[in-house]
């Protein structure tokens, strides 16, 4: 074989593996837009606020993908939807706007792809992010106490405060980092239905 | 002992750089890892010490960054340095602009490794690094690549082929794959669902289209030399070369299950594992006939026994992502931690085992060094095969179960939390002999470039065994 011939080989197998995937995939599923609920007038699946995007950042960075997963599998062959991890599968359109798009590799922890259904209340994804412990003993998940500043309280508890007892008159401020993740937490949910993913 | 020409001493420099860059960078991960398994182990740790810098979500990606790209990746790129001119028969020449670009490599990895540890990772597969570490691992890949590729073209057709075949493979992959993913998953030209297909397509890139080919040139360019044999088939080799660039960077998509990849490449995944899977057949055909009643010389020489293993480990690893790829298997093994199995079997026992090798065959070859016949040989071999086997067979067994009991929604996640206790305390296990492997070769290795050995083989022979080494690895060899 000569070297010519060898690197046309390598060449049309390397760019039978990139377009196969890239454009084809592009094709597929880079052009897929969102829906028009024409009850709300709002897009589905909708667009995150901006506080959410640098959650999204703040969430890869502190390597919550390590352990939990952003997928939601349908009823063959899994159990996702019977464990109340959302209320239908995912598919390629409900990550239309997630910037950076993560999937993750293991379920140490459960599934978040809906947590911003099962856990709705802010407080208490903060409380979560403090101490997970206190949420629920047994959990595994890590503290993230660096997400938090403890500053000294006034007359009275700002209404950011963790409602924890602290001591020397302080309290448990969330920062920006805090803030951000935890709303990108909420706007985890996939509570309206696709066309290609109704919700039985 | 032999002592290098000086014909090809310009690339003396550069190959130490990244050889010592790589051994460095694994034995830094190996302790981390140690560190980020204890946290996964104890989660109580990180309620004892909550420190951002060391948490197991920074930890995990930070250790497979150094060890693809600091340890391995550095150190096949090492050894290719050396080993390149010598079969091309063409010396480098520009070496300190080749010796820069080594420096410039381990920056980069120095830089990805701060950056982790203090801004955390990006959460991208295979990418946990900016756009500035990018930029680095670029620019020092044209002049090491360069490097790499001068002499190939003019000296096609004065040596084995398949060696040339894959490195030509890896070396148009690697750029390709590193660069399409930058653009798409950092330059904003790629929706949400279309950059975790990238992300897939990447992480198919870099291990079965550039770590591979290069695990396999240097298996079928040393396993000839030190046998004495020529590879049987040159059309079975080629048969197996064009499937393994073709399907390579399709198998990632195997890995997912519904979600964000549309089913069609999911499938497309499916069938090119397993047909990989034949093409890796193919390979191990070829090469286990060069080992066929060696037994006593892979028992006797250190680097035989080194590739020996990650011959045995190229075959194991790619039996099994074709058995994860069953949708069967997949259905259960997706989001487990079977993925730290299937890295285990590919970056430690497949790619690392023949790196090592590699090191033991060709390092003489390029710095007037030898190999002491001391303890220290057998402690590398047995302590990192022993650790390997502890952790790959406790993640995989780990990674099943934690399947099952996932898809049984009557268990809770805290149960299957306690599931992997035992596992992961038989992994622990398995770092700290693997670490205490990589603490001994590593000894070895500095001892040695350093000469502080008083007698030495050009060939590492296994203390057991050293009479009179006959010194197979010489500078005309390769």
């Amino acid at each position: 074989m000569k070297s010519g011939q060898a690197l046309l080989i390598v060449f049309l197998s390397l760019l039978f593996a990139w377009a196969g995937q890239i454009a084809l995939g592009y094709f597929q599923v880079g052009r897929l837009e969102p829906i028009l609920n024409e009850e709300t007038n709002y897009p589905e699946p909708p667009v995150p606020s901006g506080l959410a995007q640098t959650g999204a950042r703040v969430f890869a960075s502190q390597g919550c993908i390590e352990c939990h997963s952003l997928s939601v599998r349908g009823p063959s062959g899994s159990s996702d939807l019977t464990r109340g991890w959302g209320p239908r599968r995912t598919v390629p359109r409900d990550y239309l706007f997630r910037e950076p798009a993560l999937i993750g590799s293991a379920r140490v922890g459960s599934d978040l792809s809906n947590i911003g259904l099962r856990i709705p209340d802010s407080k208490d994804l903060m409380m979560h992010l403090w101490n997970p412990r206190m949420r629920n003993p047994n959990s595994t998940c890590p503290p993230h106490p660096w997400l938090f500043e403890k500053k000294v309280a006034g007359p009275r508890l700002e209404n950011e405060a963790l409602p924890i007892p602290t001591k020397d008159w302080k309290q448990i401020l969330p920062t920006y980092q805090a803030k951000s993740l935890v709303a990108y937490l909420q706007s985890l949910h996939s509570d309206y239905a696709l066309p290609e993913a109704p919700i039985k | 002992m032999t002592s290098s020409l000086p014909t090809f001493s310009k690339a003396t420099a550069a190959a130490t750089i990244l050889l010592v860059g790589s051994i460095s960078w694994a034995l830094v991960g190996a302790g981390l890892q140690v560190l980020s398994t204890l946290q996964l182990l104890i989660p109580s740790l990180a309620y004892i010490l909550p420190i951002p810098w060391i948490s197991y979500g920074k930890l995990t990606p930070l250790t497979t960054f150094l060890f693809t790209y600091g340890w391995i990746t550095s150190g096949f790129l090492g050894v290719l340095t050396i080993l390149i001119p010598r079969i091309s028969g063409i010396p480098f020449r520009y070496g300190r602009v080749l010796a820069g670009a080594a420096i410039l490599w381990n920056v980069a990895v120095l830089v990805g490794l701060a950056e982790i540890l203090w801004n955390g990772s990006t959460g991208l597969i295979s990418m946990p690094f900016s756009r500035s570490v990018t930029a680095l691992f670029f620019l020092s890949f044209i002049i090491l690549g360069t490097g790499l590729t001068r002499g190939l073209g003019r000296s096609w057709k004065t040596g084995p082929l398949l060696p040339r075949l894959y490195l030509l493979g890896a070396l148009l992959a690697f750029p390709l794959g590193l660069g399409t993913a930058e653009l798409l998953l950092r330059g904003g030209l790629a929706p949400g669902a279309l950059q975790i297909m990238m992300q897939f397509v990447w992480n198919s890139f870099l291990h079965h289209l550039w770590l591979t080919p290069l695990a396999l040139v240097l298996l079928f360019q040393l396993l000839p030399v030190l046998t004495g044999r020529p590879v049987g088939s040159l059309s079975l080799g080629l048969l197996c070369w064009v499937a393994t660039i073709t399907l390579g960077g399709w198998i990632g998509n195997s890995l997912a299950s519904e979600g964000p990849v549309p089913s069609w490449l999911q499938s497309a995944g499916v069938v090119s594992t397993l047909l990989l899977g034949i093409a890796v057949w193919g390979n191990g055909t070829l090469l286990k006939a060069l080992l066929e009643g060696k037994w006593e010389e892979c028992r006797r020489q250190v680097a035989l026994r080194f590739l020996a293993v990650g011959l045995w480990s190229y075959l194991a690893s790619y039996a099994w992502l074709a058995f994860l790829a069953l949708p069967a298997v997949r259905q259960t093994t997706t989001f487990t931690i079977v993925a730290q199995a299937t890295q285990t079997l590919l970056l430690f026992s497949f790619y690392g085992n023949v790196l090592a090798g590699a090191i033991y065959a060709l390092l003489p070859a390029s710095r007037a060094m030898g190999w002491p016949s001391h303890p220290a040989l057998t402690i590398h071999f047995w302590f990192s095969t022993i650790g390997l086997g502890l952790i790959a067979s406790s993640y995989s067994l780990a990674g099943i179960f934690q399947g099952l009991a996932l898809n049984d929604p009557g268990v809770p996640m805290s149960t299957i939390s306690s599931y992997l206790r035992p596992f992961l305390c038989t992994v622990l296990v398995g770092q700290v002999l693997w670490w205490i492997g990589q603490l001994s070769f590593s000894t070895l290795f500095f001892a040695s470039l350093l000469k502080l050995f008083p007698s030495v083989a050009p060939a590492a022979i296994f203390p057991a065994d050293y009479e009179d080494p006959s010194p197979l690895l010489t500078e005309g060899k390769y």
